[in-house]
């Protein structure tokens, strides 16, 4: 018997998990919008989103930025240069999130605001902790976090550049610094956006933990309401909506970035 | 039932009390050794903590609430949870009864079933070693730029806002951390100018970190604590009356003595 591959239905080619989100998505906005109870928390909630969003976004920005120059000193040619951008890698690697941003913002930062005072001191000025907003604390320290994850992306992404690239690059007469941004990175970029832009949706989960330090964002707007009300389950439904809004459509606009630069590679 | 493995049962609470262990148990009801499932945190000195010796948990209420079981003639299956599963997990039925210092309010009784109040808090200001730019509540809540570290929900945060600050629970004034720790820690950074909590908290604190922090004012607030139960428990009425009894007996006297007064936590 010879086997036929069955052609594909409309049946078997919709994506019901898609539609199976969509629904609890209509749910949840028909929760939200129409019950009391649900509407009240989504209110009381909303003002985290846009604190949620910006510490995210702030903190993606910084922490790509030094996440490229840390990849370039792990692959350079200077042995210093490496050895010190692996160890700053495998030390913040190493820590969780949440004891972090506790480091940044109860030792970090006096010792910070301390030498700044050191540095004013002939200027009779002293600045004081307060000053350097708790939100900027968990800021830095999600930067500082995710920047070695995303040193890690972009060192995966210049080290899968085929060699023969870089080699006929040189001998083309190219500076060492014109291979890069002509032949390698162009190049590397295809293999770090999708895992960049998946980084990017496990900061705006993990930007949650910020809430410990009192940061008004999503979660800690939960945590006020539902230990002021005691409706914790309800609660953390609106919280857990709101985030899946966010990471789910960005998550598929992932998808539709990576069919891109799959069907456009050459 | 052998008034020795009765007096066992009872656990180091009542003994190091000094109560006799025949105690007028005719007018109270009679759960015949029912075994009661009750959940705390560990995380609330005095109340509730871990014996930093042993790891146990002990404290007032694991006391008062042994105490209470003692004299209705019920057993203790005592369990732990984090505070936000505690509460929503009382409220399913998965534990019977929930304490951890927990403050009684109108909006919270639609979730949960309260008893009498066993507890009235009494908070103090906790505030850096070398503060002098304010001396109690009122000179505190009159300048706008001084803030007061809490955690939400909690009972110094509904004192500092009631009876420190004008009554807005939004007051930007107040900022919320999520454990004591944090605020303390918030506190020590300069990023708060006090954390309200009471005196055996105090003490530990002042005697944890020494010369870093004092305790200014009068006690503050009038927060009532409570036992939660499942909404509609059959153990509401019984632990009231066996709670007005140790009241009215100089047994909660003595277990505040001990636990506020008597307690190091700084040992």
């Amino acid at each position: 018997m010879t086997y036929r591959p069955r052609q594909p239905s409309i049946f078997s080619r919709t994506p019901w998990w898609l539609l199976a989100i969509g629904l609890l998505f209509v749910l949840g906005l028909w929760a939200i919008t129409n019950d009391t109870g649900y509407s009240q928390i989504f209110r009381a909630l909303s003002g985290g989103v846009l604190t949620t969003i910006w510490v995210t976004l702030v903190a993606f920005c910084a922490a790509t930025l030094i996440g490229l120059l840390v990849a370039l000193a792990r692959t350079s040619g200077n042995r210093i240069l490496r050895e010190v951008a692996t160890f700053y890698v495998e030390i913040i690697r190493g820590i969780p999130v949440l004891v972090f941003l506790f480091y940044v913002a109860f030792v970090g930062a006096p010792a910070m605001v301390g030498a700044v005072n050191w540095l004013l001191q002939p200027f009779d000025t002293t600045i004081t902790v307060r000053q350097f907003d708790l939100v900027w604390r968990a800021i830095v320290a999600l930067t500082i976090c995710y920047s070695a994850f995303i040193a890690e992306i972009f060192r995966a992404g210049i080290e899968s550049v085929d060699r023969g690239q870089l080699e006929a690059a040189r001998s083309l007469g190219l500076s060492r610094w014109k291979c890069f941004r002509l032949v390698t990175f162009p190049q590397a970029l295809r293999t770090i956006l999708p895992p960049l832009a998946n980084d990017f949706v496990s900061m705006i989960k993990d930007s949650a933990l910020v809430s410990a330090l009192g940061v008004q964002d999503i979660t800690q707007l939960g945590k006020v309401y539902s230990s002021g009300t005691f409706l914790f389950f309800e609660t953390y439904n609106v919280v857990a909506f709101l985030y899946l809004t966010m990471t789910i459509s960005l998550s598929l606009l992932v998808r539709l970035l990576e069919r891109y630069l799959r069907d456009n590679a050459r | 039932m052998p008034s020795f493995i009765k007096s066992l049962a009872v656990a180091a609470a009542v003994s190091s009390l000094g109560l006799g262990a025949t105690q007028a148990q005719d007018a109270l009801p009679d759960l015949a050794g029912r075994t009661i499932v009750a959940v705390t945190e560990n995380a609330y000195v005095p109340l509730n903590f871990a014996d930093p010796a042993t790891g146990e948990g002990i404290g007032l209420e694991y006391d008062l609430f042994n105490e209470i079981a003692k004299r209705l003639n019920a057993k203790v299956d005592w369990q732990l949870s984090s505070w936000d599963v505690m509460i929503q997990a009382v409220r399913d039925g998965q534990f019977e009864v929930g304490m951890d210092g927990i403050t009684i309010n109108d909006e919270r009784r639609s979730q949960v079933d309260f008893s009498d109040s066993y507890l009235t808090s009494q908070q103090l200001m906790l505030v850096r070693a070398d503060e002098t730019r304010f001396t109690d509540a009122a000179t505190f809540a009159a300048d706008a730029s001084f803030l007061v570290g809490a955690q939400a929900g909690t009972t110094n945060f509904y004192v500092a806002v009631y009876n420190v600050l004008d009554g807005d629970e939004a007051n930007p004034r107040i900022k919320l951390f999520d454990t004591f720790g944090t605020s303390v820690a918030a506190l020590q950074a300069g990023d708060v100018d006090t954390v309200l909590m009471d005196q055996t908290s105090a003490d530990g604190y002042i005697g944890a970190n020494p010369g870093a922090f004092k305790v200014i004012g009068e006690p503050l607030g009038t927060e009532d604590f409570g036992f939660i139960f499942t909404p509609g428990s059959d153990l509401v009425a019984p632990v009231n009356a066996a709670l007005a009894q140790i009241k009215a007996d100089g047994t909660m006297e003595k277990l505040q003595q001990k636990w506020f007064y008597e307690y190091n936590a700084a040992q």
